[in-house]
């Protein structure tokens, strides 16, 4: 059984990010110093988290509450105590987070300088901040802890997306903070009332560890299930309220994970700083979204409960259809972060649909998705930035032949875009397997019987969606090694309207407007109209960013903007070395952690994931992951 | 000297020291913040040690005005024993009471911290100003019917007079506004006050209380087993004074002198009266509903019930209403002025929660308390701090318009951090104080099953975001046209008009008092069980319908 230790150490690892927030803005004239605060701030963090994870993978649990501060008490509001606890999920999340954010914090300071970007300061100690904030949620011991940090995290992530305060930042800030907040401070803030109202109406002889008179009103995870079903069972409140509570939450935490149809913030997001987007929108934000709902299904409801209410079904089929939808949509867009925003709405989603298989090996395969994910969109995400930092290039049609350019990072790109179509020997496929597994193990109640049709079917979505990862990674890896600036292909999946291109297009091109974004260059006097025919269709059919962007605009140091007018330079790319592509603060990061997804798919069990996983998803929902 | 003289101090000390201004200033020009400041500090003082024997010690503090002759004896009347009942008025500094009135003692005292450098001057103001101090405290304390009337007057000419200090042209209309609709709303108090004093035959709150309960030994003389509650005239009182309380405590659609009052009248009024005056009359509010009705009276009057429902329902739209208006507006005092009848609206609600039917036997009544009290107290410090920081942009940088503030957070970060401390509260980000009452009120509405309630108190998050996010993406987000970096665009059109004058730097009294409001409301955020367990006296009293709290 677990034991539980008192213990500074959560909270320590919460505050000291929070501290290194002062320093930042003490530093705020020295560079150096204060990118080192952030990465000193993280390598603490990491080594705090790290130093309880032994005990947690031995079936301790540490915990931190108010009252352990002198003359304070655990209680914050009545019956709900301000408590910290590291647990098997918990960890999970947490050591993910703190481990990725050393290397982000290199690769911000490569990011912003290469971009010379305004306020640093306050987008470094913004940072701190949210890493402070999500490991609170990864910490928080009740829903009402949970809740606190997940508003603070929606607040201190808003300077970061409106960062560039230009006016299409403000909208996506205003989308962001609307739809956190309404996840948030409305279904989950709803739900966890109506929670702590509905455990109360147990009969304190039916929970265990409550005495006679004493209110069984809680909201602590793990001590839910009790007398909810205990409620349940008695018939004393409507079942309509514990599915309506149960959508609540899942939808409320979901709205951050960006599930279908909550999910438009996530590519309007994609206006802020690549590693923002990385970060917070690849593995912080979104992933306290997952997190959120894993522990809704997992220790408010637990599997029992959840499968009495048929809820597994509903929250299953949601995910299926969100990440379904979501690949569809991936696979027209043209500039590369919003093609990889709707890949991690679809990602998010094989999580929440793992744990909603409520069987041991779904929910594994779910928990596993999320450090897996994590990895390898990260990779991603700062291949993506690498690449706007050097080239300014935003959009998979003028990345054609790139991979001579930035062959380190569009190799890293490659190997994450197969992880996460599924390719063994990358993290994506041991999740994904799992996940497959465990959905042809789904039945229609918690114990493990025959297989049901809902569970092939939930098999099948996931297996087309791998398919559709592939469609939409491979064009980019395609592009980027495999064509050249002068000769390529249209892309007819980005470029072509809805029902196809009427007219063959090898047709010579249909007379020169004259192109005013720089075009693509022509090295000879044979170049196909081809191109020229493209440029016209690029620029009229790809529907995402309409910027008529001024060809004279070129980029100076000092002038940050993220007007889609990259592309090849007049010469074509420059064949370059892996070691002088980009500054080593941004080439280290991708390195490291594209290392880390390989080695995540080829021993697992050795990186303390799987462990955590197994035995999460074992505990929750006491049977075997027999894989 | 004993407690019981404490709360004919409190009353007195700054009724007449309000004359000391007047009286003073005709050997001395400048004497009024100094009159001012010594007997509010005196004050303050004699609320900390009510506080003290009221939380501390656990004592009922009653003071009877008018001495010996005065209070509660055994008598008889015409044959009958009087059981005790009073003659004369009482004032009583119980953990309800007690708890506003160190609050406006406080408060009273902060915010002149605010106007030596900011504020009206002049001596007829400072007399004001401790007149309307001196009504409050005997609005929170008496508990005589007639008497709540007499000072709710006093407190609403005070505050006619203060608004129209702005010495402008809509600071005069403003104040006549505010006079005209809170007379009208005054006046029906009163009638609603006749009206039980015809039922009842007196006018002490807690012998209503026993009376309408059936308790006393005439009463069932007269009426057999029973109680009053039945009587259409009881009914008819209730719905009378909560239209009146409700004026004062401007909800919806009894709110319209609001906005222009506060907008209207110069800051340091502003920070006075959002902060204490509609408290004090949601307080009277409670107290009557609370333990003068008591719930009894809701659990068997279908016509009490109904108007119980009358009133949850336009307690809902004034939060729902308040918030969207308080979005449409483009001056700052405005749009905290309609943030405040939103507010009022959700206490509204939970005073309403805890005596309501469908909570009766449940713990919403606990927790309905608790956040109506909670929630209170947050209030006056959230919107006091906000409308002081309103005051400092306004004087320091001359923004009085939302639009005016684009920019502002790189000039003044100290009061764009507390605009942004202080809008997390009200919109009840934990761990502030805001998020505590709020809770409170929620898990109330939840466990009365009032579902459309706990919608609109859910809701009502997402509804406040609507304005404090706007007013925080000015601060820190936006700029204005001539002072945009080349990376940043503005929203705004390059303006006309000269745009914003000179910075001054901010006077300590004003930032002490923003910095003390930030503050509170955070720490307190963390002391959310404390303040319930001081509360419990309360709720028990509620619960059975007792009219005296912790006796």
């Amino acid at each position: 059984m677990t034991e539980v230790v008192a213990d500074w150490r959560p909270l320590a690892a919460v505050l000291v990010s929070a501290l290194a927030i002062a320093l930042i803005v003490a530093s705020h004239r020295r560079r150096n110093v204060r990118e080192l605060w952030s990465v000193l701030a993280a390598v603490a963090k990491f080594a705090i988290v790290l130093s309880m994870l032994p005990g947690v993978l031995d079936g301790r649990e540490y915990r931190w509450s108010m009252g352990m501060v002198p003359g304070l008490t655990d209680e914050f509001v009545f019956g709900v105590d301000l408590a910290l606890r590291a647990d098997q999920l918990g960890m999970l999340f947490a050591v993910l987070a703190s481990f990725l954010w050393i290397f982000t914090a290199f690769y911000c300071a490569g990011y912003m300088r290469g971009l010379s970007e305004p306020n640093q300061t306050r987008f470094f100690a913004a940072f701190a901040a949210s890493l402070s904030t999500a490991l609170g949620i990864a910490f928080a011991e009740n829903l009402l802890v949970m809740f606190l940090f997940y508003e603070l995290l929606s607040i201190v992530t808003y300077p970061l997306v409106a960062h560039d305060e230009t006016d299409e930042a403000r909208v996506a800030g205003r989308k962001y903070l609307a739809y956190t907040f309404f996840g948030g401070g409305f279904l989950v803030l709803g739900g966890t009332v109506i929670i702590y109202w509905l455990t109360g109406l147990a009969d304190p002889a039916d929970v265990e560890g409550v005495e006679a008179g004493e209110s069984t009103a809680t909201v602590q995870f793990g001590e839910i299930a009790e007398p909810l079903w205990a409620v349940f069972e008695a018939g004393a409140a409507a079942e309509l309220l514990f599915v309506v509570t149960f959508g609540m939450l899942a939808l409320g935490f979901g709205t951050k994970a960006a599930i279908m149809p909550l999910h438009s913030w996530l590519p309007d997001a994609m206006v802020a700083p690549t590693p923002v987007s990385g970060l917070l929108h690849a593995v912080a934000v979104v992933k306290s979204g997952a997190f959120g709902v894993s522990r809704v299904v997992l220790d408010v409801f637990e599997p029992e409960l959840t499968a009495a209410l048929d809820m597994h079904v509903a929250l299953a089929a949601l995910a299926a259809f969100s990440f379904l939808m979501a690949s569809f949509i991936a696979l027209r867009k043209d500039n590369l972060k919003r093609r990889l925003a709707y890949s991690t709405a679809s990602q998010l989603s094989y999580i929440i649909m793992g744990v909603a298989l409520l069987v041991p090996a779904g929910v594994a395969g779910g928990l596993l998705h999320i450090p897996a994910h994590a990895f390898m969109k990260l990779t991603l995400f700062f291949c993506a930035g690498a690449i706007h930092v050097e080239t300014h290039t935003d959009d998979i049609s003028k990345m054609a032949g790139i991979g001579k350019r930035m062959p380190l990072t569009m190799s890293a790109f490659a190997v994450a875009a197969a992880g996460m179509a599924g390719i063994p020997l990358i993290a994506g496929f041991v999740s994904k397997f799992y996940m497959l597994v465990g959905s042809i193990q789904m039945t229609g109640d918690a114990a493990i019987g025959e297989p049901t049709a809902a569970g092939f079917v939930f098999a099948s979505a996931l297996i087309i969606s791998g398919i559709m990862n592939v469609a939409y990674f491979w064009p980019v890896v395609y592009t980027a090694f495999f064509e050249s600036e002068d000769a390529h292909d249209a892309k007819p999946l980005v470029e072509f309207p809805y029902g196809g291109e009427k007219a063959s297009y090898g047709v010579l091109g249909r007379g020169g407007e004259a192109h005013a974004d720089g075009g693509e260059p022509v090295t000879d006097g044979g170049s196909t109209d081809d191109s020229a025919g493209q440029e016209e269709r690029e620029d009229s059919h790809t529907g995402e960013h309409h910027d008529d962007h001024e060809h004279g605009d070129h980029h100076e140091d000092g002038h940050h903007d993220h007007h889609h007018h990259g592309g090849a330079p007049p010469g074509g790319w420059v064949r370059t070395s892996p070691r002088e592509e980009s500054t080593w603060l941004m080439l280290l990061p991708i390195t490291v952690i594209v290392t880390g997804a390989v080695l995540l798919g080829i021993v697992p069990g050795d990186l303390a994931f799987l462990d955590l996983v197994v035995e999460i998803a074992e505990a929750a929902t006491g049977g075997e992951v027999a894989v | 000297m004993t407690e019981e003289l404490l709360p004919g101090l409190l009353i007195a000390v700054p009724i007449l020291g309000a004359t000391l201004p007047l009286a003073l200033g005709l050997f001395r020009k400048r004497v009024g913040w100094s009159v001012a400041a010594v007997v509010l500090a005196i004050e303050a003082a004699i609320a900390s040690w009510l506080a003290y024997a009221i939380f501390v010690d656990g004592q009922r503090v009653i003071h009877v005005l008018g001495g010996d002759n005065f209070g509660r004896q055994q008598t008889e009347v015409g044959g009958h024993d009087t059981e005790g009942f009073i003659v004369g008025i009482e004032l009583v500094a119980d953990h309800l009471s007690g708890l506003v009135v160190l609050l406006v003692a406080l408060v009273s005292l902060a915010v002149l911290a605010y106007s030596r450098r900011e504020g009206p001057r002049g001596n007829a103001f400072y007399s004001g100003y401790l007149l309307l101090t001196g009504g409050l405290m005997g609005v929170v304390m008496t508990g005589d019917l007639f008497n709540l009337f007499v000072f709710l007057e006093i407190v609403g000419l005070a505050t006619y007079a203060l608004v129209a200090s702005g010495r402008s042209a809509e600071s005069a209309v403003a104040a006549l506004k505010y006079l005209v609709i809170g007379t009208a709303g005054a006046s029906l108090y009163l009638v609603g006050v006749g009206y039980i004093y015809v039922v009842t035959g007196t006018l002490n709150m807690v012998d209503v209380s026993r009376v309408l309960a059936g308790e006393p030994a005439w009463v069932a003389d007269v009426i057999g087993e029973g109680s009053l509650y039945g009587d259409p005239l009881v009914a008819a009182a209730f719905g009378f004074i909560a239209i009146g309380l409700a004026t004062k405590a401007a909800i919806y659609p009894l709110h319209t002198w609001q906005p222009d009052a506060y907008a209207e009248s110069p800051d340091a009024v502003t920070i006075y009266i959002a902060a204490l005056v509609s408290t004090s009359a949601a307080y009277a509010f409670a107290r009557i509903t609370w333990t003068m009705f008591t719930p009894d009276f809701f659990a068997q009057s279908a016509a009490g019930q109904d108007v119980l429902n009358v009133f949850l329902a336009l307690a809902a739209l004034s939060v729902l209403v308040g918030s969207v208006l308080a979005a449409m507006q483009s001056r700052v005092k405005r749009m905290f002025a309609y943030s405040s009848v939103a507010q009022f609206g959700l206490i509204v609600i939970a005073v309403g929660v805890a005596v309501h039917p469908a909570a009766a036997g449940t713990r919403a009544v606990e927790f309905a308390v608790y956040g109506v009290v909670i929630h209170l107290v947050a209030h006056a410090i959230i919107k006091g701090g906000l409308f002081a920081t309103a005051g400092a942009f306004r004087s320091g940088s001359g923004a009085r318009l939302v639009a005016d503030y684009a920019g502002l957070a790189k000039r003044r970060p100290f009061l764009s951090g507390a605009v942004a401390v202080l809008g997390f509260s009200i919109i009840g980000v934990p761990p502030t104080v805001g998020f505590i009452g709020k809770w409170y009120i929620g898990v109330s509405a939840v466990e009365a099953q009032l579902w459309a309630v706990v919608f609109v108190i859910f809701a009502s998050t997402l509804l406040t975001l609507l304005y404090v996010a706007r007013l925080l993406e000015k601060l820190y987000f936006d700029y204005l046209p001539e002072d945009a970096p080349p990376h940043a665009e503005a929203s705004a059109e390059l303006a006309t008009d000269g745009g914003r004058g000179s910075e001054t730097a901010l006077p300590y009294g004003v930032a002490s008092l923003v910095a003390i409001a930030t503050i509170a409301s955070v720490v307190l955020g963390f002391m959310g069980a404390e303040l319930t367990a001081m509360l419990e006296p309360l709720v028990e009293a509620v619960i059975e319908g007792e009219p005296e709290v912790g006796a």
